[in-house]
């Protein structure tokens, strides 16, 4: 545990209560709460620290709490590492990155510590075949930090197939997945969440729910949540206490009472016959985790999002009114983007275009129709795919939902770029539709081909590049989808820039990003060179699946003669003699009896490892732009955290260095690792 | 045109079968030493060594060898993963993978690949902040990359230094023996104490 003075300031702020407790009815129990820009939620997994040096633990919170003492407590249910519990492992890994849930009687299953030392959020997908546990999408699965279906009792020390009914007095279904709509037990869920089918909805779905849920904390209606939730919480109180098992309840008569109570901002075009049945889910037991409904109920995500921004907003200003006039603008938002057309779209400068290159990235690029100067953050891409789902909170709106009410089909939209159903203006290809500069996609045409010489062959290349880079012409260009060869490089900058280049992919080797590539563009002259890299700095081209292109004038080395390898080795003496004879053109396998053969293997250990390693972080960095890409046409910087809080991101933050996050990273790598290695052991 | 791109790119995608990458070559590892080395296991085509433009100017070398069938290229990644295989210099071996798309600097488009799609993000634009954001991201993470590569060179300094040291000391141990073998001086103290000795000759070292 560690000391609480040690750790510097971080941000805090509690989430919605649950209740009170304890002899004097002065601990007050939580729900969720903000630590540190990451929004945590009962029944997250998280990373709890132990010390500089050790991976970090990872639990699952099961009661969140403040003492009377001000002092803020967390109970933790642990999983286990392989590492960890690798003495009675006899059975295999069936994944690398498996973990178990603690479950039994006795040290070792739940602790209590205090609520700063969660380093972040892991997540934990549950992977049991278990008819009660909602199954995980592949992409989830790609997406989990770790999984588990087995409980380790910490009381036989063996390891459990079959997860019981309770768990440290937690009822199985907050062990399992949560489901899309939050709700652990929701059938329901699949019919409220129609729509989308979409993969991406899924992959954050967790993650989501609780972020929007979270962000509902902050928001609602009138500013004064604490009194409401307060009373509210009082309630609940006389309701039922820390009785973990009666979660549900609580939850559950929480939102009831809520959703009576507040008034809901009108917003919600996404008020549908959906509501109906969402509406009748939010009575449902448990959203343990749905606990901010001080607004009663998260919409399905559009709302929820554009609750979100506007809970930001009221956060900042701090003013129903403003609120309420946002509300109206999202709503014209939405009505603009709704299937009515009322307004022309061509209205505000901001059209919405509708990007559907990809199918896991079915963001809508949606632009609010605002004009308003107040409005500083926009509102959220309603197709936020991802959060949707996930918050399937009755949303209800008592009823003032407004006449627009064409549940905003954003995400049949998203479903379907070409789709009947979406009467998005902008189309999304606009075939030679020559150079606009409208926020339509635009296709990319090929370069004419009249200008391009026969005679350039390989070799010749490195010469003019070299010339060109001495002329100052070479361009180089980065964040290119690897998928893509030289001539489309040329397209690309034939329709954008409408100037004629030399261009060549560059090769991908072992430690090059597999997702993003790198090319050469030899330009005539150097003005135009400039020209283009000036242009791509002032101005943003988006290229496909939402990668901006990145272009700079490129310090390049040419390969010059090196003299030391680091890994061959040469005894002194012995070269000498043989530096004649040693023709540098032996090669051979060698064989094992021989000391070279060991040194060979710790090569082989080194550069295996660093194989890893560099997967590792080249997945990071594909998860992260990946879900950065999505959460297009988000105003706040926030949001940019919205998705896949793992661990790592805790440090992603502007100002911090290269090295810290590198470090970081490598850290969760390690832990990677070292699960990695166990199961290669066991393996073998 | 469209089957003529759908040829092509089939063409490349067998010669991409038929291709070993390999990995840490020293830089004085030669066309010819590459094709003779991997010559045992049937007939190189072409040798192609990758260029690396950019710092840090140590790299280890990658080539791209193709062989004439794509069973050759098979054994030579399997050898090559079962046995260390030394080129020009020990003991750090060669790493050999089968090749990819990407590596390939002049390959031909996938055809039926989806048009590329662009648009311009004028500053007015609200989504021109966050395309900030991810073009600020993407040379962040090329910055972490040449960090990590950074990392990766020193510790193979290290893996390196260290190697050197302990192959000194191992080399004057046997230079040791084999001293007191040669002059007789093993053989005298042996008869003196009544004991026997063998005449091994040890493990070969680097010769």
């Amino acid at each position: 545990m560690v000391e609480i003075e040690e750790i510097e300031k971080l941000e805090f702020k509690w989430g919605s209560k649950k209740g009170v407790g304890g002899k004097n009815k002065d601990i007050r129990f939580y729900e969720s709460f903000t630590f540190d820009g990451l929004e945590y939620a009962l029944y997250d997994d998280v990373y709890l620290y132990t010390d500089a040096e050790n991976l970090p633990h990872i639990g699952k919170l099961i009661q969140i709490w403040e003492a009377p003492d001000k002092s803020k407590k967390v109970k933790v249910l642990w999983y286990f590492q392989a590492f960890e519990i690798s003495r009675y492992l006899v059975v295999e890994l069936t994944q690398p990155n498996e973990i178990f849930l603690a479950c039994g009687k006795g040290p070792g299953l739940a602790n209590i510590n205090p609520l700063e030392v969660i380093a972040g959020k892991c997540n934990v997908v549950c992977i049991s075949k278990d008819s009660r546990n909602p199954q995980p999408s592949d992409e989830e699965l790609q997406m989990a930090d770790y999984v588990f279906y087995r409980t380790f009792d910490v009381e036989q020390c063996i390891i459990l197939d079959k997860i019981d009914d309770q768990i440290a007095e937690i009822d199985a279904k907050f062990i399992f997945n949560r489901v899309r709509s939050l709700e652990p037990n929701s059938g329901h869920t699949p019919g409220v969440d129609n729509k989308h089918a979409s993969e991406n909805a899924k992959e954050t779905t967790e993650r989501m729910t609780l972020r929007t849920s979270s962000y509902e904390n902050r928001h609602p209606e009138d500013y004064k949540q604490e009194e409401v939730a307060d009373g509210v919480a009082e309630k609940l109180a006389a309701d039922d206490r820390q009785d973990n098992a009666t979660f549900n309840k609580t939850a559950s008569s929480l939102k009831v009472e809520e959703k009576s109570d507040l008034k809901v901002p009108s917003v919600n075009p996404v008020v549908s016959p959906r509501e109906k049945p969402v509406s009748g889910g939010g009575t449902e037991s448990g959203q343990p985790t749905k606990t901010d409904d001080r607004q009663g109920n998260t919409s399905c995500e559009n709302i929820g999002l554009s609750h979100n921004i506007i809970d930001e907003k009221m956060d900042r200003v701090g003013n129903s009114f403003v609120s309420q006039v946002q509300v109206e603008e999202k709503l014209k938002f939405t009505e603009v983007l709704g299937e009515s057309n009322e307004r022309p779209r061509k209205k505000a400068k901001v059209d919405s275009s509708v990007n559907v290159s990809d199918d896991k990235n079915k963001i809508h690029v949606l632009k609010p129709n605002h004009d308003s100067d107040a409005n500083t953050s926009k509102p959220i891409v309603p197709n936020f795919t991802a959060s949707e789902d996930k918050s399937r909170h009755a949303i209800d709106p008592l009823g003032t939902a407004k006449e627009s009410s064409k549940k905003l089909k954003v995400d049949d939209n998203v479903a379907k770029p070409t789709g009947g159903k979406s009467q998005k203006k902008p189309p999304v290809w606009n075939p030679n539709d020559g150079i606009k500069t409208s926020n339509k996609m635009i296709e990319v045409t090929r370069r004419p081909n009249s200008d391009k010489s026969n005679w350039f062959t390989e070799l010749p290349w490195e010469e003019t590049m070299r010339e060109a880079y001495e002329c100052g012409r070479l361009v180089l260009f980065q964040n290119l989808d690897p998928a893509y060869t030289s001539e489309d490089v040329e397209s690309i900058v034939w329709s954008a820039f409408r100037e004629i280049c030399t261009a060549k992919m560059l090769h991908q080797t072992a430690y090059s990003s597999p997702h993003s590539g790198q090319a050469f563009a030899i330009f005539r002259t150097s003005e135009m060179a400039e020209r283009v890299v000036r242009e791509l700095d002032e101005k943003c081209l988006l290229l496909s699946n939402q990668r901006p292109l990145v272009a700079r004038m490129p310090t390049v080395c040419f390969p010059k003669k090196q003299a030391t390898f680091p890994g061959h080795l040469a005894l002194d003496k012995l070269k000498s003699q043989r530096e004649m004879k040693e023709a540098v053109s032996t090669s051979h396998a060698s064989q094992p009896n021989t000391l070279q053969y060991e040194m060979a293997f710790e090569w082989r250990l080194l550069v295996k490892r660093s194989d890893l390693v560099w997967r590792q972080l080249y997945r990071c960095i594909f998860d992260i732009s990946r879900t950065k890409r999505k959460l297009f046409c988000e105003a706040s910087y926030q949001f940019g955290f919205l998705s896949r809080p793992s661990a790592y991101e805790r440090w992603w933050k502007p100002d911090s260095t290269v090295f810290s996050q590198m470090l970081f990273l490598t850290k969760v790598r390690l832990c990677y690792l070292l699960n990695w290695i166990e199961y290669g052991k066991i393996k073998a | 045109m469209e089957s003529a791109e759908a040829d092509e790119y089939a063409a490349f995608v067998k010669k991409m079968r038929r291709t070993v990458y390999l990995d840490n070559l020293s830089p004085h590892v030669t066309e010819p030493v590459v094709r003779t080395a991997l010559d045992q296991y049937g007939t190189v085509k072409s040798v192609q060594f990758i260029p690396n433009y950019f710092e840090p100017n140590n790299l280890p070398r990658c080539a791209l060898v193709e062989m004439e069938k794509e069973k050759q290229a098979e054994v030579v990644v399997s050898t090559l993963s079962h046995y260390p295989f030394m080129m020009s210099g020990m003991p750090r071996p060669v790493r050999a993978r089968a090749a990819e798309a990407e590596m390939f600097s002049d390959r031909p488009r996938k055809p039926n690949r989806r048009n590329i799609l662009f648009r311009w993000v004028p500053p007015t634009d609200p989504d021109f902040e966050v395309a900030n954001k991810l073009k600020r991201l993407a040379k962040r993470h090329a910055d972490e990359t040449a960090v990590m590569l950074k990392h990766q060179m020193d510790k193979e300094r290290e893996l390196a230094k260290q190697q050197s040291e302990t192959l000194k000391a191992n080399y004057k141990k046997y230079e040791g023996i084999d001293s007191v073998m040669a002059d007789g001086t093993a053989r005298r103290l042996a008869r003196y104490y009544g004991m026997r000795v063998s005449d091994d000759g040890g493990p070969s070292t680097f010769h």
